[in-house]
């Protein structure tokens, strides 16, 4: 009997590292597939320099973002002031690169918040199907109605200005999108023989759910969220550009390019290099995501 | 479909205002007043009932009278304000949608039959650094250069067709570069597919193959995404209006936000959703024009048909 | 004169890392009236042949390297396109693999069968329709049926309606590249013995492509065998049949299961095409070979003829090893 377990054990682990091999292999063939994508890498370094700037931005200048200067207002660029001043005479590249930060940490937090929240209804809609799928897919209906940015408008509106309720906003729109992604995954994968076989083996639900079905959705919600950061850079800055998302004096780059307009006519500056980043930053995320699509499911290229 | 839909929508978008902090009372009777005073306002905007029978009876009002609620401080009903404000912004989303359908969908075309060459990259290329470009900063990048610099257009109002070139180029440029990648994804799926050989062997011409053998077949996910482009542009509407000082629903909307006039930005953003609804419901409706295969899904269903469509008058039939 | 001659017909594919050679120098000739039937596995180069006829190489990647494709004496790879256009559909038609996907879904299938005839024939838009519904009754499928779309057929039929459009001006020559293998089985021979029939009533020659023996041998006067881009035999139909000598072929024949025999088990050819983008040097099928010697590494195998009318590219059978 008891050598019986221990038999059966050892072939468990056995299996558990061939599953391992194979998972291996399966992501190195990604990571090959995405290595021979040039723009993909391109826009991988994108981000990582802007991940660097933003994180080591206390090293790399030598201003604080909120020291004003009275007459060092409206300052062209030089060696002193790579992006030149703003109108309170503040570092402009210091202000960019600290504003950076907050617009990466409430993308990347609405990212999060709406890609759990989206796993947790698309793989309940998915795998249970029936009344649970009709009202999850019906509410996602009602949701997808409402176009997005109007949607994190009115929740901003509502809620006020600042990082996290902005985040917040954001991620409400996020949520459909996630969420059906994860259902169309989980629904695919349901009917696969092995779930069957891990249900008639008496597994419960939420196993399954856990061991099965959620691994399958990593792929599809990676490419999801890598588009979705970008989507949501873009998403604060059109909202702090309309006095909603961040306000001043936070640096972020939508309110300082909506500041900047009001000096549009004798100042450059103040609109062009928030300008540059939020621009490179999406265009990076675009092209990273692009590609982690085409390296994922090679089946989806064209 | 559309009706519990847009019902549901009604019911999010109250219960987002409901749920907004501040005393909206207080608030439109500004600084000093008594107890009458602040329950007679109270009264007036309906905010003494309970969140059912007030969200009762906002329903009630919209669907009997188009009631959109009342303004925090203005006294001019916010259905009439939009309704005045409404055929401007509709005419720059027509226009921004006309445009972006002309530039993006030949692009795609151009770009997917000349599939690996140096104008497909190229204009893959373009497509994906326009993708990145928000559609404020483009407004204020334009507004820089041809306003500003080259002092080529006009920046603000909408007085003669000059000044709607930017205007209207901007809220169209976001989609652009969307039109085109799904024009070229879809039409290279189709031109793969044995139907467009089959065209080929027959000896057609290539723009007869394309037009109406493939185009035909990409027609669907186009009209999908020209609906999605309405959302695209008249959420837009925002933030061009105001760039370019329009008196539209966007500028509206951005009066309310500043103001904190919950109201008016709630209703904004439910007459928006509620013309992306009729527009995806009209999208749906065309979908049984151009493909025989939905139309006969419907077709069966509400004229009875002199025979099965498929089977078993073809299962007789030999074969 | 033949109707059909192809001397020497190499395409490639140009891929972004490397070149897959997908036909190599392959020669047939179709004469009038006649069907030659082309037989190997998939991705043996059998379906780029039949494109490369039509012209419907898809260019970037593919690209028709050299050769002659000689119709009724004209090289169809020195004429316009617009020529070329006015020969497809009228003098060469195709059909292809799949009838699912081979109609145009939101046209009705009378509109894509009187497309053609419109096209070629200079007759009225009216004319043509007339003429369409002929064809489906020509195809066993009744002519009211012609407003109808390909989705309300069944696979068989749309494959009829796919022969009606390649018959609908009378060709010369039909291309059909593998035409019932998505069919049924039970449909696949009628929609076979409605071909035969046809082409004999429109003395139409015929290109056939298929791995399956049962039907070349019940269809075709002729037989290529292809592998991996070649031409590996080709003979009469009978001479092939009969006297099987490339080891490829005696393998597609060992894979067949025979009711007459007792066997126990098929005998499958061991191992895969080789690559068609890193072909070996000499001949291509030796790593899956039995006789496979020294020899077979180093030189390049060319065709020769074992009997009058039956070519064989093998060294082992021009060496008299395989031959007894």
């Amino acid at each position: 009997m008891h050598g019986h377990l221990v038999k059966e054990r050892k072939e468990l682990d056995l299996r558990a590292l061939e599953n391992m091999a194979v998972k291996k292999t399966l992501w190195q063939d990604v990571l090959a597939r995405f290595l021979k994508n040039k723009s993909g890498i391109a826009g991988f370094v994108i981000v990582v320099i802007m991940i660097l700037l933003i994180l080591f931005a206390p090293l790399l200048t030598r201003f604080d973002y909120d020291a004003q200067s009275f007459p060092d207002r409206f300052l062209y660029p030089s060696s002193l002031h790579p992006f030149g001043t703003d109108n309170f005479g503040r570092d402009l590249f210091t202000r960019m690169l600290y504003g950076g930060r907050i617009s990466f940490m409430i993308a990347i937090i609405a990212t999060f918040i709406s890609a759990v929240i989206g796993t947790i209804f698309g793989s309940a809609a998915g795998y249970f199907g029936g009344v649970v799928d009709t009202i999850i897919s019906r509410f996602l209906d009602i949701m997808m109605a409402i176009p997005g940015l109007l949607l994190a408008i009115a929740i901003s509106a509502v809620l006020g200005p600042g990082p996290i309720n902005t985040a917040f906003a954001l991620s409400i729109g996020g949520i459909a999108m996630s969420a059906r992604i994860i259902r169309a995954t989980v629904m695919a994968i349901k009917t696969n023989e092995y779930i069957e076989a891990a249900k008639a083996t008496g597994s419960r639900n939420f196993r399954i759910i856990r061991k099965h079905i959620l691994p399958n959705t990593i792929a599809p919600l990676i490419v999801n969220s890598t588009m979705s950061i970008g989507g949501s850079i873009m998403g604060i800055a059109g909202l702090s550009f309309i006095g909603l998302g961040v306000k001043p004096p936070t640096p972020e780059w939508g309110s300082i390019l909506n500041v900047g307009r009001d000096y549009i006519r004798d100042f450059w500056p103040m609109t062009v290099f928030p300008a540059l980043f939020i621009m490179l930053t999406i265009f990076g995320f675009n092209l990273l995501g692009d590609a982690l699509r085409d390296a994922l499911d090679p089946r989806l290229k064209d | 479909m559309v009706i519990p839909i847009m019902l549901g929508v009604v019911i999010i978008v109250f219960s987002l205002s409901f749920l907004a902090p501040g005393d909206p009372v207080s608030t439109a009777l500004g600084e000093g007043y008594t107890q009458e005073q602040y329950d007679a306002q109270a009264a007036y905007m309906g905010l003494d009932k309970s969140y059912i029978e007030q969200l009762v009876s906002y329903l009630v009002n919209l669907v009997t009278k188009f009631d959109l609620g009342k303004s925090y401080f203005s006294i001019i009903p916010i259905e009439t304000e939009l309704a005045a404000r409404f055929p401007v912004s509709a005419m720059l989303g027509l226009f921004g949608i006309a445009l972006t359908v002309l530039i993006g969908i030949p692009l795609g075309i151009f770009s997917a039959i000349k599939q690996y060459s140096v104008l497909d990259y190229g204009l893959t290329a373009i497509a994906m650094i326009m993708a990145a470009i928000p559609g404020f900063v483009l407004s204020i990048l334009c507004v820089v250069l041809f306003g500003v610099q080259l002092r080529w257009l006009p920046l603000v109002g909408l007085d003669t067709p000059k000044h709607w070139i930017l205007p209207v180029a901007t809220s169209a440029f976001p989609g652009i570069a969307g039109m085109m990648r799904m024009t070229r994804t879809t039409m290279l799926e189709v031109i793969r597919q044995d139907y467009i050989s089959t065209a080929r062997s027959k000896g057609l011409k290539e723009n007869v193959i394309i037009v109406k053998h493939a185009l035909k077949n990409c027609l669907i996910p186009l009209v999908t995404i020209i609906g999605g482009s309405v959302a695209m542009v008249l959420s837009g509407s925002i933030i061009v209006e105001n760039i370019f000082s329009i008196r539209g629903i966007g500028t509206y909307m951005y009066s309310g936000i500043s103001s904190s006039d919950y109201p008016v930005v709630m209703a904004g953003v439910l007459v928006i959703s509620f013309v992306v609804c009729i527009v995806n419901l009209l999208v749906d409706i065309l979908y049984a024009f151009i493909d025989p295969r939905i139309k006969t899904i419907y077709g069966t269903r509400m004229t009875k048909r002199k025979k099965p469509a498929v089977l078993p008058g073809a299962a007789s039939e030999v074969v | 004169m033949n109707l059909l001659e192809i001397k020497g017909l190499t395409i490639h594919y140009a891929m972004r890392a490397n070149t897959v050679h997908a036909v190599n120098n392959v020669s047939l000739v179709i004469e009038p009236g006649q069907t030659l039937g082309l037989v190997g596995e998939t991705g043996a180069g059998k379906t780029t042949t039949a494109r490369g006829i039509m012209r419907l190489i898809q260019t970037p990647p593919g690209k028709i390297v050299s050769g002659e494709i000689l119709f009724e004496g004209v090289d169809l790879l020195k004429i316009s396109s617009a020529e070329m256009r006015s020969i497809r559909g009228k003098s060469i038609s195709m059909i292809f693999q799949d009838p699912m996907s081979a109609l145009n879904p939101i046209l009705t299938v009378g509109e894509q069968i009187a497309e053609v005839i419109h096209l070629h024939e200079k007759c009225s838009k009216r004319e043509a329709e007339e003429r369409s519904r002929e064809m489906l009754e020509m195809v066993g499928i009744r002519p009211e049926r012609a407003g109808e779309y390909p989705h309300q057929f069944s696979g068989g039929m749309k494959q009829r309606v796919v022969i009606a459009i390649a018959l609908a001006c009378s060709p010369k020559l039909l291309i059909a590249d593998e035409p019932t293998t998505a069919l049924d089985v039970t449909i696949q021979a009628q929609v076979l013995d409605m071909m035969r029939e046809l082409k004999d009533k429109l003395n139409t020659s015929m290109l056939l492509i298929t791995h399956d023996l049962g039907v070349v041998a019940e269809t075709c006067d002729a037989v290529a065998i292809m592998y991996a881009g070649e031409i590996v035999e080709y003979g009469s139909l009978e001479r092939l049949f009969h006297n099987p000598k490339h080891p490829y072929t005696l393998g597609l024949f060992g894979s067949i299961p025979s009711l007459d025999k007792d066997t126990d088990r098929l005998n499958p050819i061991r191992g895969l095409m080789p690559d068609p983008s890193a072909l070996p040097k000499g001949c291509k099928f030796r790593e899956r070979c039995d006789y496979a010697c020294d020899e077979c590494r180093k030189e390049e195998q060319s065709l020769r003829e074992i009997e009058p009318g039956h070519t064989v590219r093998c060294m082992r059978v021009a060496g008299g090893v395989l031959n007894g």
